[in-house]
């Protein structure tokens, strides 16, 4: 598409990227501007091959080739009226033959071979099969209607999930509300210590989420369609040549203190250590110097090796 | 002592700072290749103050200090009143790479280089350690692709409240505004700014700060973000140094950093914060999307590698002159050092 040139203005997507190709039923390209000013009136002839065309006809040409373009065009047109269904056919043969004429008279007409006799062929056909014709345009076809039952299928499968989840709900509440019930009863007539049925209960409850936690839901692994998620032709890719290492993780560095752990930053100013030294002055804090420095250094260096005995000296 | 002398064999000299003298030598028992750098003496004043400030400041931190993202010190020893240093051997180190115009810096390598810079360096922030001078020169990388923060002559433990630090730290071009405004009392926000400009710089390929003076430094900073003022920056007035600039207008950083993502943008964003206090730390920035996110940080050896180290590499088989020069000699072309 890069190097697409407009037939009429020789403009091309090099020199003006945001210029766009029009097509027409005939397959003859245009850029934007030129369809702009050669059909202001709404109608003219097509430059190449002087075919009338109208303005309302023309789109952003999609493929590369405007030859597809123009089939595209003439195979909607023509499967209007040749809109027969294989159920209409007696026999796989017939059907298949069908085809067959359909896609000669459209190769027929992209390619303007025999463009009268084809046109007078379609002509003919649509007054033989006038009412057939009608007919099918309301009918849908046995593709369609598998389409939609699988749909109806689907929407069956959403409510029975629903329907589930809902008593699943409702279940829940249920033993939540037997369980507090419990725990009120046992409070009221046991001898026991109120404080340790309250944590039995709990600890019966915790175990409970915690079974709930491991049951793992089952991993979708389709879509509705049938179509598996992921990549399963990844192996037509090939692999990224990477040559560098691992991702960075940050591990905080750790020290053998040999002494009790010392309070962190977070705990000099929690634990109040900074009322005990003197607070940096304006001076010191522009300078970047902060009493929580000093502190923590003075606790450090207080804890660090308290636990250091003659025994544990290797020599 | 003795022993220790013999133990490295000096194969080349390979550079000469304002301190040291750096070699690069083998270790005679484990073959390994090593750096070995010769503390100079000085002048016969600083010699009699006995051992060179620097070196002791890299012998006392580097002991203890141990990462893969850290120069490691393998061995210190003494010949007369001279103290020598041992370290990893590293081919080379930022500055070359960033300079090496034949060498091309995806985001996925940049990605790797300040992702081992974060990680050294919040090692070296959590055990209360300051580089104050990290610079591209600074950050060596080996033939594997692996960095480590190196030069701990300015390196000082920080965190004390009573002890007042210089501001004449950090090469001026990654010097900190609060510390151009001679802050006294600091933190790791200066080391920050710096890796802020270190990443600046592996993009622009330029350093994004060339300051002349400490003032042009200044300009340069404001010149990009714009005036700091006491919202944006609280107690900026009562910095010593503080002094009011003519007004500039902040230019957005991703039309400065034109081919850089939205995630390394914010990367950018949050290191080069002028108010130190809102500047993010190592664990903070190591945590941003920018590290976690594709393409992953380029595997070491596959990170680029100056020109003239490539040529190198294919050299290190010997070429057939050098044997033939070598037997005529009758021997090794390396020669043995004495400290």
């Amino acid at each position: 598409m890069e190097d697409f040139v407009c037939p009429r203005c020789r403009t091309s997507k090099f020199q003006n990227p945001s210029m766009k190709m029009m097509v027409n039923v005939c397959g003859h390209g245009l850029c934007e501007s030129c369809v702009d000013l050669l059909f202001l009136k709404g109608s003219g002839s097509c430059p190449e091959c002087r075919i009338p065309l109208r303005r309302n006809n023309f789109r952003v040409q999609l493929f590369e080739d405007a030859g597809v373009e123009k089939e595209v065009d003439i195979r909607k047109r023509v499967l209007r009226d040749f809109n027969k269904k294989e159920e209409d056919f007696t026999s796989l043969q017939d059907y298949n033959d069908y085809l067959e004429e359909v896609e000669t008279i459209i190769y027929n007409l992209t390619n303007d071979i025999d463009v009268l006799n084809t046109n007078k062929r379609i002509d003919q056909y649509k007054r033989d099969n006038k009412e057939q014709i009608l007919k099918s345009k309301g009918k849908l076809g046995r593709e369609e209607y598998e389409l939609e039952e699988l749909l109806e299928l689907e929407k069956q499968r959403e409510e029975e999930r629903k329907k589930v989840i809902k008593i699943e709900e409702v279940e829940i509440k249920k033993k939540k509300i037997r369980e507090k019930e419990a725990l009120i009863d046992e409070l009221m007539f046991s001898n026991a210590d109120a404080k340790n049925i309250v944590d039995t209960f709990a600890q019966q409850a915790q175990q409970a989420k915690e079974e709930e936690s491991k049951k793992v839901p089952q991993k979708v692994s389709q879509f509705s369609t049938g179509i598996q998620f992921g990549r399963q032709n990844q192996s037509t890719f090939l692999p990224v040549p990477t040559d560098d290492g691992p991702l960075y993780k940050y591990i905080p560095p750790e020290f053998p203190t040999d002494g009790p752990r010392p309070p962190n930053e977070i705990d000099v100013i929690e634990k109040n250590f900074l009322n005990h030294v003197r607070s940096e002055t304006e001076q010191e804090r522009a300078g970047g110097f902060k009493s929580n420095i000093a502190c923590l250094r003075a606790l450090q260096d207080a804890m660090m090796g308290l636990f250091h005995s003659k025994k544990s000296v290797v020599l | 002592m003795e022993n220790k002398l013999k133990k490295y064999e000096k194969i080349e000299f390979l550079g000469e700072g304002q301190f040291a003298t750096v070699y690069k030598a083998r270790d005679v028992d484990t073959d390994n290749i090593v750096a070995v750098k010769k503390i100079k003496l000085g002048s016969r004043q600083e010699a009699q103050d006995g051992i060179n400030r620097t070196a002791l400041r890299e012998i006392k931190l580097l002991q203890e200090l141990h990462h893969d993202n850290i120069i490691g010190l393998l061995d210190v020893f003494g010949h007369m009143s001279n103290v020598s240093l041992v370290f990893d051997f590293m081919d080379t180190d930022l500055e070359v790479i960033i300079k090496d115009n034949s060498i091309i810096l995806t985001t996925a390598n940049i990605k790797s280089y300040i992702l081992q810079t974060l990680q050294g360096l919040e090692y070296l922030h959590l055990n209360w350690v300051l580089h104050r001078d990290l610079k591209p020169n600074n950050l060596l990388v080996n033939s594997n692709g692996v960095l480590k923060v190196g030069d701990f002559g300015l390196a000082k433990l920080y965190g004390s409240p009573n002890r007042v630090n210089t501001h004449q730290v950090v090469t001026r071009w990654y010097r900190a505004p609060e510390l151009l405004y001679g802050a006294k009392q600091y933190s790791t926000c200066i080391d920050m700014w710096a890796v802020g400009c270190i990443l600046a710089e592996l993009l622009l390929r330029l350093p994004i700060f060339p300051g002349e003076s400490d003032l042009d430094q200044l300009t340069k900073i404001f010149g990009v973000f714009g005036n700091p003022t006491e919202e944006t920056w609280p107690g900026l007035k009562s910095l010593s140094d503080y002094i009011e600039f003519k007004p500039f207008t902040p230019i957005p950083l991703k039309n400065i950093f034109t081919a850089a993502g939205d995630d390394l943008l914010d990367l950018i964003e949050a290191l080069l914060v002028m108010n130190p206090i809102k500047r993010k730390n190592c664990t903070a920035c190591l945590q941003m999307p920018f590290f976690s996110n594709k393409p992953a940080p380029t595997v070491g050896d596959k990170l680029p590698l100056p020109h003239s180290l490539r040529t190198m590499r294919d050299l290190d088989k010997p070429s057939l002159k050098r044997k033939l020069l070598d037997t005529a000699e009758g021997g090794t072309l390396s020669k043995r050092l004495f400290f």
